[in-house]
């Protein structure tokens, strides 16, 4: 199986890492930028393409790893190639062009699986896999939050470009929409604000959430762009009839340093990563290298990835008008 | 200084009655309850008097009276008390109704006695730490909270707290007045919409009220702030609940935690961890800012108004989740 990875920012990188441990192959990669692709090309020993369009041949399949607004036309372009294809979250900017996509999938006879990766954090697939078992029986009200700085790029920030991103309702809150849709089922309804909304000028941007599930759960949201970096937390609390699930990223992490600055450096601080044996990321890669190759169904479809985006896009559409915007349930996501 | 007590159907009336112990030149008059078998019971294991009705205890010429009567019951003990000219501490929600509240405000206005809601957060120290910095600017503007105030079922300390009657709802009558109170004492702007959504999934074969529910508000000033007021804790947590809130501001955020001060204490007895709370008692600090304002003949820090304020805001609430729309309200 011959992957060729779409982008090689932070992502693609960490993509290529995990694909290295599957028995794929990597073919390539595509950047804009080439030469600054070239390390890492090299590093793989395989070269840089200028286009998608010009790798397509050469693959079986495509991994998408570029900004949000790009994912829609490579994976339309991609499909129409006859490509398998992994996408990055979320899978589209807006809910028309996620529907879209996943019938152009569907009707080019491809795959589209959905790097909605949270679902492969063990903190996160234990408590889910709690919840089925029956453990803390019906959930009631679910909390998820999930913050950090704001997202810096060397150049062309394209995270803080609403248009391109779809900004922290979009792009972070997406996580865990997608998770609340995992453990609780359908959304039927979502209210949100966000700080963006009412400054558009504001240092920071943090948004919150309040979605109703069909079956009568409720989850709350919360998305900071908001803390000094290197901050990154996130915690989740699931409170059902029968008994409670809590997770704090800062509460459970396995290593706290207390060290002087160097002389001379600036004060550094690890980032509370959970050290683990394999990378949640490398989870999600074999899981989706293994659907692949097997033909059998994956983790994440393209119908969980276009929900999120639904999910996503109407928390963005109520931070704007001030109301509650309620979903309709779509075919492709019930099928 | 005499203080007399109003009930005690609300647990609370002997943390306040333990509160009152401590302050130097106060004594408890006595104590009436129109639950004459539990009223004469306290009284007597207090080794208080025990009034046989509410106009006895008046009667007696206390300076003031705590009223912690059943939430809807609030009103005919502060009428009562402000006809007489007494000052009334009542306790928190300070009605199950906006009018009911409003007629509570009004009577102690036109009596000109005090009247203070029994809104213990005002006096938390960690509250207090975080207002100070507030106030002198430290933290720049505050753009967002997120605030929750969960608790277990509240039955196992007065039945009459999943009354719809004598309660006035459920979850949300129970915990959304405090961190009402909190965001309008920092941000120092009213609420001017609501949105909220409930359910009754936990103890959903016990009660009739509402056990689960988000809440968001939007502030005057554009802040927007959601609470948790979910019965969500089960019977064994380590503690009641408990209240917090994350503080998002210009600078970043802090997050803070009325109740973290804590041993945690394993033991046989109990089998499973729970929570001693070593933190200064709120409480203790509420009572006595309500014996300093009778004392010194001015308004307490917390009034009647910031009581009607929040029992708008749980109202609307109501109504937002009935409705299934955000519900303004009126400046």
């Amino acid at each position: 199986m011959k992957i060729g990875i779409v982008g090689t920012g932070s992502m693609g990188t960490t993509h290529a890492e995990a694909w290295a441990e599957t028995g794929a192959e990597i073919a390539g990669f595509v950047s804009e930028t080439v030469e600054a692709a070239g390390e890492l090309a090299a590093a793989y020993g395989v070269r840089v393409y200028p286009t998608l369009g010009a790798m397509l041949t050469d693959v079986d399949v495509v991994d998408i790893c570029t900004p949000t607004h790009l994912h829609y036309e490579m994976v339309l372009q991609a499909a129409a190639a006859g490509k398998d294809i992994i996408c990055e979250k979320p899978l589209a900017r807006t809910e028309e062009q996620a529907l879209e996509m996943v019938r152009a999938t569907g009707a080019a006879g491809v795959r589209l699986l959905v790097a909605h990766v949270v679902r492969f954090f063990p903190e996160y697939a234990q408590a889910r896999e709690l919840v089925a078992a029956g453990k803390i029986g019906r959930p009631a009200v679910i909390r998820l939050s999930r913050g950090s700085y704001r997202p810096k790029k060397p150049i062309g920030n394209w995270f803080l470009d609403e248009a391109k991103s779809g900004g922290i309702l979009m792009d972070l809150m997406i996580h865990d929409f997608d998770y609340a849709r995992w453990v609780a089922g359908e959304v039927e309804s979502v209210y949100a604000r966000r700080v963006s909304e009412n400054d558009p000028e504001a240092a920071v941007d943090y948004g919150l959430a309040i979605l109703r599930h069909r079956n009568g759960a409720l989850t709350h949201v919360a998305g900071a762009w908001a803390y000094p970096p290197p901050t990154f937390r996130t915690a989740l609390e699931i409170a059902g009839d029968q008994g409670l699930i809590q997770f704090d990223s800062e509460s459970s992490a396995p290593i706290t340093s207390l060290l002087r600055a160097v002389d001379g450096e600036a004060p550094d601080v690890a980032i509370p990563a959970s050290p683990l044996s394999e990378s949640p990321y490398t989870t999600e890669i074999k899981a989706f290298y293994r659907a692949l190759r097997d033909g059998t169904p994956a983790p994440v479809s393209a119908a969980d990835g276009l929900a999120a985006v639904q999910i996503a896009a109407a928390a963005i559409e109520s931070a704007q008008s001030g109301r509650v915007v309620a979903l309709e349930p779509l075919t492709e996501v019930s099928q | 200084m005499k203080i007399g007590i109003m009930s005690f159907a609300h647990h609370h009336a002997e943390a306040y009655l333990h509160n009152l112990q401590q302050i130097a030149g106060v004594q408890v008059v006595g104590v009436a309850d129109a639950d004459v078998a539990r009223g004469s019971q306290l009284a007597e294991q207090h080794d208080l008097p025990f009034f046989q009705s509410y106009a006895a205890l008046i009667r007696a010429n206390p300076d003031g009276v705590i009223v912690t009567s059943e939430n809807s019951r609030h009103l005919p003990l502060v009428e009562l008390a402000a006809d007489a000219g007494v000052h009334v501490l009542c306790e928190k929600p300070l009605a199950t109704t906006v009018e009911d509240a409003g007629a509570i405000v009004e009577a102690c206005a036109d009596a000109g006695v005090i009247l203070m809601t029994a809104f213990p957060m005002r006096f938390s120290t960690p509250l207090l730490a975080v207002k100070r910095q507030l106030a002198a600017g430290e933290l720049g503007e505050v753009l967002a909270i997120k605030g929750v105030n969960q608790g277990e079922l509240p039955t196992k300390h007065r039945a009459w707290f999943v009354d719809p009657e004598l309660a006035g709802g459920g979850a949300v009558i129970d915990h959304t007045v405090h961190l009402v109170d909190v965001m309008r004492w920092y941000l120092e702007s009213e609420v001017r919409e609501v949105y909220a959504q409930t359910n009754r999934i936990f103890h959903a074969d016990e009660v009739q009220v509402e056990t689960g529910a988000l809440e968001m508000l939007t502030f005057e000033n554009g802040v927007f702030a959601t609470i948790d007021a979910s019965w969500s804790r089960p019977p064994y947590w380590p503690t009641w609940g408990g209240l917090g809130f994350e503080l998002v501001t210009e600078r970043g955020a802090v997050i803070v935690d009325a109740f973290s001060q804590n041993l945690v204490v394993y033991s046989h007895d109990e089998q499973r961890p729970t929570w001693y709370n070593w933190g200064s008692d709120a409480n203790q600090a509420m009572i006595a800012e309500f014996v300093a304002a009778i004392r010194e003949e001015r308004p307490p820090r917390v009034t009647g108004i910031d009581g009607l304020r929040a029992v708008e805001v749980t109202r609307a609430a109501y109504e937002s989740a009935a409705t299934g729309r955000p519900v303004s309200l009126e400046v």
